[in-house]
């Protein structure tokens, strides 16, 4: 019976080689057991074991710092390995929060591709390092943030008044001194979180008349009211995660929640952005993708090129620039808000939840910016992407003329029926105020037009219906419908339109077309039809007068 | 070896020293006292598995509908297998476990399909492919407020609509 | 009480010695024989020890022939052991709470020191287990060992096979990530599938088999806390202890119903018998036995001797022992080259897509995707009858303990692999390329379709096959051996379709990579 003796000598011998290996490989071959061998803490080499950060409340186990061990609390003095750096000095306490509640990957695990999360069946890798303030958004809604040029105004004027002659901000700032010493004011980065004092202003300008001496004496001068607005909006943005400010600056820009909704407010057209921070990059299709299967990478593809990802997606390409996309990309990433408990809940998020405080601040240009600008314009001109309806200029002096404000504020709260306008009072939840400071920043950019009660009553058109009809079915129901009730062009027979729109609008807009859409101006022939006479033109408004409104 | 003899059963044998009495109350009587107990016990211990009530969450919701929610398109609460539709005829919901083997089945454009086993149902739940036994069904919807309520546990017949 | 010095001197001197004995004390208390090294002493060696006595005494040389039985019970016993070790292990950090229970194995993979290791050998073991159960019944089937007097082994073989799957299955719910769900949802819902008829029939509301099985199983309406507390009782309980009896029931039966299945001419076949075996019982039948009077039928040995047995101290345990070790080694091998896998955590929403089952349960997901109750019920419970009639209607006698032995033999065989490979490869090909009767008359009831599919369909075509068989071989075991054949084809067959060729929407595809992308 030799055979079974060969069998079981050499398959034991096999096992045995076998499970050595295991064993050396488990307590001997282990990336983090390097790293901790290979640091030293004050010279000294420190204790090799698995350490940890645990957070009941946040049902976290973050062993993280068995490799990053400086970044455990008391550990910073740990030097050695590439992953040995100290974090940066954040607000909250790693001891309080752990690691992944802010970064995401995978807390438990202890090998590296593991506990970044880039290993499979992971659906929350880790935030890239450049996108670390995504991570804010798990608890933080920033709220009051305006849009990019309103923040970059502030911040200019921030820099311009020297205020970082004495103050800090984001870790710049207050060396300039003239008597060389240290800052003087306190550090104003994170300000915004605790609120600034409303009255700094006139403290400061107290103190100075009253110094004899620097700094107070010649490093602050007098600002205008005008600029103390811009600043106090720039300040209340201060919360120790500029990048992240930034980056919601620009989304309130470029007019995205003109279709998309966050929170419960904006528009319908689009999907639901609010937990698209969450998106699995299991999930995702990457073939067309370069790089690493990131969901960072894949939004940054997305706004590069909307359809080419995501089949049927009606988004047009917005033309962003790369720094844009990027900007975009940590916005998106940030929003991946989760149930935390009340212990935890910041008053940001707070605010925002209970008294429904407001993510943008409450100017025109902000408003303008976050809701509008995606379709009509940043200067309201009117936009046409490739493949979509267009979308009308708003803001040129002829139509702002011609259009009441009830008209605008009408079409602004019950939208336009037939069109991706939608009603901005109801499901997306603008407020009355909020579409009277729209409108009135309308007339800014049309160079304060102001729309004329005296010389047009809203209407004074008495002509032939019948006529018009004949007229209306040959030259306007190809675009409006057969009935007013809309195709290619907006429908005309709506309840809203027909209230709000002055007779002398309609004519106006008949005869001289809308600038960057398909409506042509009438009073001119073209090659297929000719020019229709002012009296032509009022019989239609007379046979559109004629409606309902359905 | 020699003929057996013939068994006499009055009188013990080697082989079968105490034969078994033919009538033996006592005995019988116990075997059956301790059979029928350990079979009550038994049928007792049978009950234990099933609760009395079931754990499971509530059967019965509210949902709020978004006013934008577009004829034949679904609307999923979020943690509950009902889609809910609202059009001119009023708002009614389907089930979107499948009938085959229990998987929530995905609304699409024609109508819904079973990522398990290819199961395809039309908008109205009623089997299109596959190996599904049974349509999905249609679910109570009540209306409260400005709230509709879902009853997960009645179902209704195909084509009723709640307004 | 006086006692001299000299007593107390020589009651210590004999405490001492006693002492210097107690090794070998010991040894002879617990072993009683000595050393194994005489014919005497190794057979003492094995009565007189409870785990070994299991098996005779002496072994009869043709069961140790590697070709015998390939070690194939024993890989499963040795499979089951390491599992048994391993799941102990894995049970000391493991908590059977959702969500709390992927977390538990997320530490075991990460921080429990060789915790990982010791999954993946659990694992592997498992699957080797559910390997080698299968084919140590093919090797008992086409040696014909199943024939009396061993039927009663080969129910019990069945059983055990069955709930080895159980294991298997239970098993799998148990890290609660999205793959465990999922296949628990589709088993619990498989149990439930006797609605299909009930409800077709419109009897369900009084008569509702399949919902309080589910019930039971589940102990709630969903996969939740209740039905994970219930497959782990299930898992580290209830089964094992089930199999555990099943299995000292199904080797002592080996025993008793006279070792393992040989050929009558085994010890012709052997050829010359070595030198070191030397014929016992015709030597020294003098022995009596006092039990002889009540054991049925002729004395213990008359006439006819075994003599081509050795003793099974040592032959029989280094051949055991061998198996084991190869079989340990086999799962430390896969252990280090694959990883357990351990999906996202379970989300009740979302179902994985595809949803699959462990790869031997594929086969049987190929079925249910045709019809629920027959697949999953319906076809294996037919299958498992027929395995478990197979003793009682092949009487013959002729081949047993032969590869392939019995009427037709080996070419039967051929013949009923290509035949069992090509009606379910038909069968599936026009039900993959034309569909089935729904999607021409969409109209159909369902009971049609329950008992009109390809499932039920591959199985009468099997079923025809073996009754051809029978009646032109005119012999039983020809019809077995055709549809046993026919079986682990089909089998084969439908788990390669289940597991490669089936994507999102259980669509056939012809590679992962024509999958789509979501």
């Amino acid at each position: 019976m030799d055979k079974n003796k060969h069998l079981l000598f050499w398959s034991s011998i096999a096992a045995l080689i076998m499970l050595v290996f295991a064993a050396l490989s488990e307590s001997f071959w282990k990336d983090w057991q390097q790293i901790q061998k290979s640091a030293r803490a004050d010279g000294s080499s420190i204790d090799v074991h698995l350490r940890q950060l645990v957070i009941p409340e946040l049902n976290t186990t973050d062993r993280c710092v068995t490799c990053h061990v400086s970044m455990a609390p008391g550990e910073q003095s740990t030097t050695g390995n590439r992953a040995l750096v100290a974090h940066k000095n954040v607000v909250h306490d790693p001891s309080v929060f752990g690691c992944t509640i802010c970064h995401a990957g995978q807390g438990q695990a202890t090998k590296k591709e593991d506990a970044h999360g880039l290993a499979e069946f992971w659906p929350e890798p880790m935030l890239p390092l450049q996108a670390s303030y995504a991570g804010c958004g798990r608890c933080h809604t920033p709220l009051a943030i305006p849009s990019s040029t309103v923040l970059a105004k502030g911040k200019t004027l921030f820099e311009r008044y020297d205020c970082l002659a004495c103050h800090r901000m984001d870790g710049r700032g207050a060396t300039i001194r003239p008597d060389g010493g240290g800052m003087e004011g306190p550090d104003l980065s994170k300000v915004g979180i605790k609120g600034y004092d409303i009255g700094w202003y006139e403290k400061h300008a107290q103190k100075h008349q009253q110094a004899e001496s620097e700094p107070w004496k010649n490093s602050f001068g007098s600002i205008p009211e005008v600029d103390q607005k811009d600043i106090n909006v720039f300040l209340a943005t201060c919360v120790a995660a500029p990048k992240l400010v930034e980056a919601k600056a620009l989304f309130n820009s470029l007019g995205c929640l003109g279709c998309h909704k966050v929170s419960g407010v904006g528009g319908d057209a689009g999907t639901d952005l609010s937990r698209s921070g969450y998106k699995d990059p299991g999930q995702l299709d990457f073939s067309h993708i370069p790089g690493a299967h990131t969901l960072s990478n894949w939004l940054a593809e997305h706004f590069r090129s909307p359809g080419a990802l995501v089949a049927g997606s009606q988004m047009p390409a917005m033309g962003l620039n790369e720094e844009q996309i990027q900007l975009l990309t940590i916005y998106v990433l940030s929003l991946r808000r989760k149930d935390i408990p009340s212990s935890f809940l910041p008053k940001d998020r707070a605010r925002a939840m209970q008294f429904g405080e407001r993510e943008f601040t409450k100017d025109g240009a902000t408003l303008y910016g976050t809701f509008c600008a995606a379709c009509h314009g940043q200067k309201g001109q009117g936009v046409r992407y490739p493949g979509t309806q267009s979308f009308p200029a708003i803001s040129s002096p002829e139509f702002l003329s011609l259009a009441s404000d009830e008209f605008l504020t009408e079409t602004i709260r019950q939208g336009r029926a037939g069109r991706l306008m939608p009603g901005w009072d109801k499901s997306s939840g603008l407020k009355a105020d909020e579409i009277k400071a729209i409108v009135t920043y309308l007339r800014q950019l049309g160079g304060n037009t102001n729309y004329n009660v005296e010389t047009t009553p809203a209407r004074w058109v008495k002509a032939d219906a019948n006529l018009g009809a004949k007229l209306y079915s040959a030259s306007c129901s190809g675009c409006h419908g057969a009935k007013g009730q809309g195709g290619e062009g907006p429908a005309l027979n709506n309840k809203t339109f027909l209230n709000t729109a002055t007779d002398t609008f309609l004519l106006q807009t008949i005869s001289k077309g809308r600038p960057n859409t398909p409506m042509a101006a009438f009073e001119q022939a073209s090659p297929v039809r000719p020019a229709l006479s002012q009296k032509e033109i009022e019989s239609i408004i007379a046979h559109i007068r004629t409606w309902k409104g359905e | 070896m020699t003929s057996t003899p013939e068994p006499n059963n009055n009188v013990p044998s080697r082989l079968d020293p105490e034969p078994m009495p033919r009538r033996d109350f006592l005995g019988l009587s116990a075997l059956f006292a301790a059979g029928s107990t350990l079979f009550f016990a038994l049928l007792g211990m049978l009950r234990l598995p099933k609760t009395a009530v079931l754990s499971s969450p509530t059967k019965k919701f509210p949902v709020v509908l978004p006013e934008t929610l577009a004829p034949g398109e679904a609307f999923i609460p979020a943690g509950r297998a009902v889609a809910l539709f609202k059009d001119e005829k009023g708002v009614h919901a389907i089930s979107t476990t499948c009938t085959h083997l229990g998987c929530v089945v995905k609304a699409n454009n024609e109508g819904f399909e079973c990522p398990c086993h290819g199961s395809r149902f039309a908008k109205d739940g009623s089997v299109t492919k596959g190996p599904a036994p049974q349509p999905l069904p249609w679910l109570q919807v009540s209306h409260n407020g400005d709230k509709w309520v879902v009853d997960e546990s009645t179902t209704v017949p195909k084509g009723t609509n709640a307004t | 009480m006086s006692t001299t010095p000299n007593q107390a001197n020589s009651g210590l001197a004999q405490i001492l010695k006693n002492l210097q004995a107690l090794p070998e004390q010991l040894r002879n208390a617990t072993f009683r024989s000595g050393k194994p090294n005489t014919d005497r002493t190794r057979s003492t060696f094995v009565f007189g020890n409870l785990f070994l006595h299991l098996h005779s005494v002496r072994t009869h040389l043709w069961s140790l022939r590697w070709t015998t039985t390939m070690g194939l019970g024993i890989a499963t016993t040795a499979a089951f052991l390491i599992t048994l070790v391993t799941g102990i292990l894995l049970m000391f950090y493991y908590k059977p709470y959702p969500d709390v229970a992927y977390q538990s194995i997320k530490d075991i993979y990460f921080v429990v020191p060789t915790g990982q290791f010791i999954r993946n050998i659990h694992r592997w073991a498992a699957n080797v287990m559910v390997v080698t159960v299968i084919l140590h019944m093919a090797r008992a089937f086409y040696t014909a060992a199943y024939r009396a007097p061993r039927e009663f082994n080969w129910l019990l073989g069945i059983g055990l096979l069955a709930i080895t799957l159980g294991l298997s299955f239970t098993g799998y719910l148990l890290p609660w990530d999205q793959l465990a769900y999922w296949a628990i949802t589709i088993g619990a819902n498989i149990a439930q599938s006797p609605r299909e008829l009930t409800d077709a029939l419109g009897i369900t509301k009084y008569f509702d088999p399949g919902g309080l099985i589910r019930l039971i199983l589940l102990g709630s309406d969903t996969v939740g806390a209740e039905a994970l507390i219930r497959f782990y009782l299930l898992h580290i309980m209830l089964l094992p202890l089930a199999l555990g009896m099943l299995m000292g029931v199904h080797f002592w039966r080996i025993r008793k119903d006279g070792g393992l299945a040989r050929p009558v001419d085994a010890e012709a076949r052997l050829g010359n018998l070595p030198t070191t075996s030397y014929p016992v019982f015709s030597q020294a039948p003098t022995k009596t036995y006092q039990l002889a009077a009540i054991v049925k039928g002729k004395t213990a040995v008359v006439g006819r001797a075994p003599e081509a047995t050795v003793p099974s101290m040592p032959h029989l345990f280094y051949a055991e022992l061998a198996v084991l070790m190869f079989t340990i080694f086999i799962c430390v091998a896969l252990a280090l080259i694959s990883d357990a896998p351990l999906k996202e955590l379970a989300n009740p929403s979302v179902p994985e897509n595809p949803a699959k089952a462990p790869w031997y349960f594929l086969g049987l997901q190929e079925l249910v995707s045709f019809s629920a109750f027959m697949g999953g019920i319906g076809v294996p419970t037919i299958v498992m009858a027929g395995l478990g009639l197979i003793p009682f209607l092949d009487r013959e006698t002729n081949g047993t303990g032969e590869w392939f032995g019995g009427t037709g033999g080996k070419k039967l065989v051929a013949w009923s692999i290509v035949f069992g490979l090509a009606a379910p490869l038909l069968i599936e090909s026009f039900a993959i390329h034309f569909g089935w009767i729904r999607e021409w008359f969409p109209k159909t009831p369902q009971l049609i379709i329950t008992f009109i599919n390809p499932a039920t369909i591959l199985t009468l075509v099997y079923a025809l096959y073996s009754v051809y068989l029978v009646k032109s071989y005119k012999s039983t075991r020809a019809g077995a051996l055709g549809l046993f054949t026919c079986f682990l084809c089909g089998f084969l067959v439908l788990t390669i379709i289940g597991t490669y060729f089936r994507g999102p929407n259980w669509t056939f595809y012809w590679s992962m990579s024509d999958w789509p992308k979501h």
